[in-house]
């Protein structure tokens, strides 16, 4: 391509491209046949369809202008980013500008509607990725984790206060991915995470709770004797532990009865007709009647009557499902794993730690949203608002998946800048 | 640090790593292909079924609309069940032939009395209808009487997709039994959609409340629909539950323990015929509860639950009555205060030192007073007076020459005190009006327009109450607390909420809003005056006293159009030493305060004073009186 030399060219990967080009292909495709109907007699250029063109198109001139930047310059761009993402997250938590949905989350440009939640994505991306770059994490020198904690934390709980429950998850999924590639175990992992099964496993409303979280004991316990960590430690974990078990009842007992229903409307969405349970039922039945083979492009008529009611934006799967069947979602999740493969291979070819952290945070990102959008869709987990990257309707959320996708080609064009 | 001897571990170790975050992932996206694998294979025919008819649905458990009571428990408003006939577009057959098969058995079904339900335009109309709404139920008959209902029923094998719907509506077992107060339901309207108060909480053909107590107290009495989902059969039919989804049930609204006393209103309500115009206020000066409250002429707001043609019809003819029947002259009527207002001037006058008992004027009463090149008349001729016999006799002469000496501010200070003026009562009902006590600014001020300017001359007139505006609440407002003179409580009827089980969950706080305190020689002397007024020989409202209790009051006759008749006002308070009951009566246009509107606050008082002898027994039988008080 002309913008790299010539030795660049054998960077290039076409297939990741291909895949890339192909899933936004279809997005659009989707969201053409979610739309139709309601947008009968709407000029062309003011249908979803046609905006999210222009919202891939925008996306990937700024995806190929963030590939061309130097890794040096981005990283000293880094800090001034992160600042700002937090200072506009303060902003949008104190002077909502535009309240959509009941959580004021938006700057109103004028022109463009800003999601602070959104661009702190990215610059915490960044942030946690150059720190640890140069101050990998050890699970055995506590320190290590007081300075990434403190990034992490800041812009958690302020989105969290939006609030904004599944953007906050996003930021540990990134924290913990890049933990993970930054020095510490899987079984480190586990333990950072253990006191929340726990709380969850020994939680009275699981069937079988005490055989599952007993089970659960059991495997810490033997994964805590194969890792052979000091005394101190282990005690600690095992007794967290079975704290967090016993007062997770005992918390949820002191629970008003309308906390309770709130909770258990968030895990099963189903239990509540007049929220997102509706939703929810309509989506799988969508889904569910798309068949192996689906109803065919266009057809679908849960959709086409507008029984989905975001059907272009979050429940866009489930369009897919009822026009494509289960060969199509089965196709798209193919499509997903051959992306995040080939945006993983960039960890094999470079050795630093920079290019690694942010390949894997980027494509932890892409696979939180998926997983927990088409689980939702299928009524495996809470309806959170997480929309499908590539897929969904929206100018934000494109914008994001293209400066990712950025992030990635510049990783993968300019990784030998850094020597590891 | 890095070094080249340990690259080789970092390298597989890195690459480990990356090996198991794709593994991770592809477990997770096998998981959910199991689930897709299930959703679209082997739950196929179920879901493929429901998404083919569509044959789940949404339904709305309504919440029952609180009830209103009486202060012991008599049922004011409640509701009834209401048959709506509807057809569904989705359960219709989708053939022209078998849809025109339905309209025809529908054009055909007559009645008991042999009248044709259905008129073939409105059926038309409905059926065109089917073709863009198509997810909610469109209704061809409303409010269908059982025996209707039973008609449909028997065809409905013939009727695909038409069904029954029931539906909670208002009754007013009473009719017009306090309508202005309890006000009446309707749909919201557009323009009550346009106002952000509405709009947050309303959405388009919600039934709100729509005047008095049913508006003011609508959020309470709503409740909370609940919702489940169904799966309905080709009918239109609930067939079954969907399994896994929960119903919400319907949170019921509240029950309104209101303070009206149904005995004292059913008094007031007889006491002025349809015919007459006017208001009765009866209240406790004590709390603020309004014990009776009418405006004459009456609505029935049982119109409003009828059917949309009876309803139109009724609206239409209350509206474009020029009585004004709409109108709750109880609290937005505005009125001279007349004569009632000679104690305002009176307490001012003492409070500030300028009457007293021994005060007497030059000018003695021989039937009018020349003021300046005018000559105001009396009505009648007193001779001379102190400020007591003044009140009695409601001598038009002593109170010119007392206001030109106190002068109006010092007036309207102290009948702000106590309840009037320009700041709203704060009654829990909509619709409220301001009062106006006029001095020479605000005078100047309101008159821009027509080019009036205050003159000293008009003190003659607002000394004796030409010229102010009141409402008839707040003559009883003023002459409870005058009486009192321990603060104004704001007048209020809602006494206590109850939830369905009858817990009270809410009660009103009294509240003080005026000062409503003056000397205690003034409060000597305007009682004195409001006694003579009813007990002593010569006073105006002698027929309004009650053998055995001591009642004090004040007659008016407000001017209000040259040729007319005045408006009767009397306003009174008894016992007079410990009040109890503060009741203000104005009829418009029917003469004298003290032969027209004394007699109707007497049998109002009577009824709170001795009304287990005066039995007044409510039609309804008390069936569904919640528990009150002591339980």
């Amino acid at each position: 391509m002309f913008f790299l030399k010539s030795g660049n060219t054998a960077k290039i990967d076409w297939v990741f491209i291909a895949v890339l080009l192909v899933i936004m292909g279809c997005g659009i495709a989707l969201v053409y046949s979610a739309s139709a109907p309601s947008s009968e007699g709407v000029p062309f250029y003011g249908t979803y369809w046609f905006k999210q063109i222009i919202y891939f198109a925008c996306g990937l001139v700024f995806a190929a202008a963030i590939s061309l930047l130097k890794i040096s310059i981005l990283r000293y761009l880094t800090f001034p980013l992160y600042l700002v993402s937090l200072v506009l997250l303060v902003v949008v938590l104190f002077f909502a500008g535009d309240v959509v949905k009941g959580a004021g989350r938006w700057i109103d440009l004028g022109f463009f509607k800003l999601q602070p939640s959104e661009f702190s994505k990215i610059a915490y991306l960044l942030m946690i990725s150059s720190w640890l770059s140069k101050h990998p994490v050890d699970f055995l020198k506590l320190k290590t984790f007081f300075v990434p904690g403190i990034m992490f934390l800041v812009p958690f709980v302020l989105v969290l206060r939006q609030p904004d429950l599944s953007t906050a998850l996003v930021f540990t999924m990134v924290t913990l991915t890049c933990f993970f590639f930054a020095g510490l175990k899987l079984s480190d992992l586990f333990f950072f995470m253990s006191p929340l099964a726990s709380v969850v496993l020994s939680h009275s409303l699981v069937s079988y709770s005490q055989f599952l979280w007993g089970g659960f004991i059991c495997l810490l316990a033997f994964v805590l004797f194969k890792r052979r960590l000091p005394i101190a430690y282990t005690v600690i974990i095992f007794l967290v532990n079975i704290l967090a078990g016993y007062t997770s009842s005992m918390v949820w007992n002191h629970l008003e009865p309308h906390q309770q229903k709130r909770v258990e409307t968030f895990i099963n969405p189903l239990s509540d007709p007049k929220g997102d349970g509706y939703q929810v039922l309509q989506s799988m039945t969508a889904i569910g009647s798309g068949g192996l083979s689906g109803k065919g492009f266009g057809e679908g008529s849960q959709t086409n009557l507008n029984f989905l009611p975001e059907e272009h934006t979050d429940f866009i799967f489930s369009v897919l499902g009822e026009q494509f069947g289960f060969v199509g979602c089965v196709g798209i999740l193919f499509l997903y794993f051959l992306f995040l493969w080939r945006a993983m291979a960039i960890c094999r070819m470079y050795t630093h730690p920079f290019v690694i952290l942010v390949t894997a945070g980027a494509c932890s990102i892409f696979v939180f949203h998926i997983i927990v959008n088409i689980a939702m869709t299928i009524g495996l987990m809470p309806v959170t608002g997480l929309p499908l990257p590539l897929l969904s309707y929206g100018g934000s959320f494109a914008m994001t998946c293209m400066i990712l996708v950025g992030l990635l080609l510049n990783m993968r064009f300019h990784g030998d800048q850094l020597k590891g | 640090m890095r070094n080249s001897l340990n690259d080789g571990t970092e390298t597989r170790e890195k690459n480990y790593k990356v090996f198991i975050f794709l593994g991770l992932v592809w477990l997770a996206f096998c998981v959910l292909g199991i689930r897709l694998f299930y959703l679209q294979h082997v739950n196929y025919e179920d879901n493929f079924q429901r998404s083919e008819n569509n044959r789940i649905r949404r339904v709305d458990i309504p919440a029952e609309r609180g009830f209103i009571f009486d202060r012991n428990g008599v049922v004011l408003v409640r509701n009834r069940p209401s048959y709506q006939i509807v057809i569904d577009a989705q359960q219709l057959p989708r053939k022209k032939s078998g849809k025109d098969s339905v309209f025809r058995t529908l054009l055909n079904i007559r009645d008991a009395s042999g009248v044709r339900m259905f008129d073939s335009a409105s059926l038309d109309t409905a059926f065109q209808r089917t073709a863009w709404i198509r997810n909610k139920p469109i209704r061809i008959y409303e409010d269908a009487s059982p025996e209707q209902v039973s008609v449909i029923e028997e065809h409905s094998h013939e009727l695909p997709g038409v069904y029954m719907v029931t539906e909670s509506r208002r009754e007013y077992p009473y009719g017009t039994l306090a309508a202005h107060t309890l006000g009446y339901t309707g749909e919201i309207s557009e323009e009550q959609l346009q106002k952000p108060e509405y709009k947050k909480k309303y959405s388009s053909g919600d039934v709100i409340g729509q005047k008095g107590l049913e508006q003011q107290y609508d959020m309470e009495f709503r409740g909370k629909n609940g919702s489940r989902v169904v799966e309905v059969n080709a009918f239109g039919r609930v067939v079954s539950e969907v399994s896994g989804m929960d119903a919400i049930p319907a949170e019921p609204g509240l029950h309104l323990v209101s303070t009206l006393d149904f005995k004292l209103q059913k008094v007031a309500e007889e006491a002025i015929p349809d015919s007459m115009r006017g208001a009765v206020v009866a209240l406790d000066p004590r709390t603020g509860e309004i014990l009776a409250m009418v405006s004459s002429p009456r609505i029935d707001p049982n119109v409003f639950s009828l059917k949309k043609k009876e309803r139109n019809r009724g609206w239409a003819k209350m509206a474009l009555d020029t009585t004004k029947p709409l109108v709750n002259r109880a609290v937005a009527g505005v009125y001279p205060p007349a004569s009632v207002f000679k104690l305002v001037t009176a307490g001012a006058g003492v409070e500030n030192g300028v009457l007293s008992k021994y005060k007497f004027y030059p000018h003695s009463c021989t039937g009018g007073y020349t003021y300046g090149s005018r000559y105001q008349k009396c009505w009648g001729v007193h001779g001379n007076l102190n400020v007591v016999n003044a009140l009695r006799l409601s001598c038009d002469v002593f109170f010119y020459q007392a206001g030109l000496d106190i002068d109006m501010p010092r007036i309207n200070e102290f009948g702000r005190r106590f309840g009037l003026g320009e700041e709203l009562l704060g009654i829990d009902i909509p619709g409220e009006r301001r009062g106006w006590l006029p001095d020479s600014v605000s005078f100047n001020e309101r008159n821009k327009r027509s080019g009036w300017r205050w003159a000293r001359g008009l003190i003659l007139n607002l000394s004796i109450g030409q010229g102010q505006l009141v409402t008839p609440l707040q003559q009883a407002v003023l002459v409870g607390s005058l009486a009192m003179n321990d603060g104004v409580r704001k007048p209020h009827l809602m006494k206590e909420f109850r939830d369905s089980k009858g817990n009270v969950v809410k009660t009103f706080k009294p509240e003080v809003i005026r000062s409503g305190t003056m000397k205690k020689s003034t409060h000597e002397i305007l009682l004195a005056g409001m006694d003579s007024v009813v007990n002593h020989p010569g006073g105006t409202g002698k027929r309004g006293a009650l053998p055995g209790i001591r009642v004090g009051g004040k007659t008016g006759s407000g001017e209000w159009k040259k040729g007319e008749k005045t408006h009767a006002w009397y306003a009174a308070v008894a016992p007079l030493y410990a009040p109890e009951i503060a009741v203000a009566v104005i009829l418009e246009a029917a003469g004298g305060g003290g032969a027209k509107s004394a007699p109707i606050s007497k049998k109002v008082m009577e009824a709170y004073f001795f009304g287990d002898s005066v039995q007044v027994k409510p039609e309804v039988d008390v069936l569904d009186t919640i528990p009150v008080e002591g339980d």
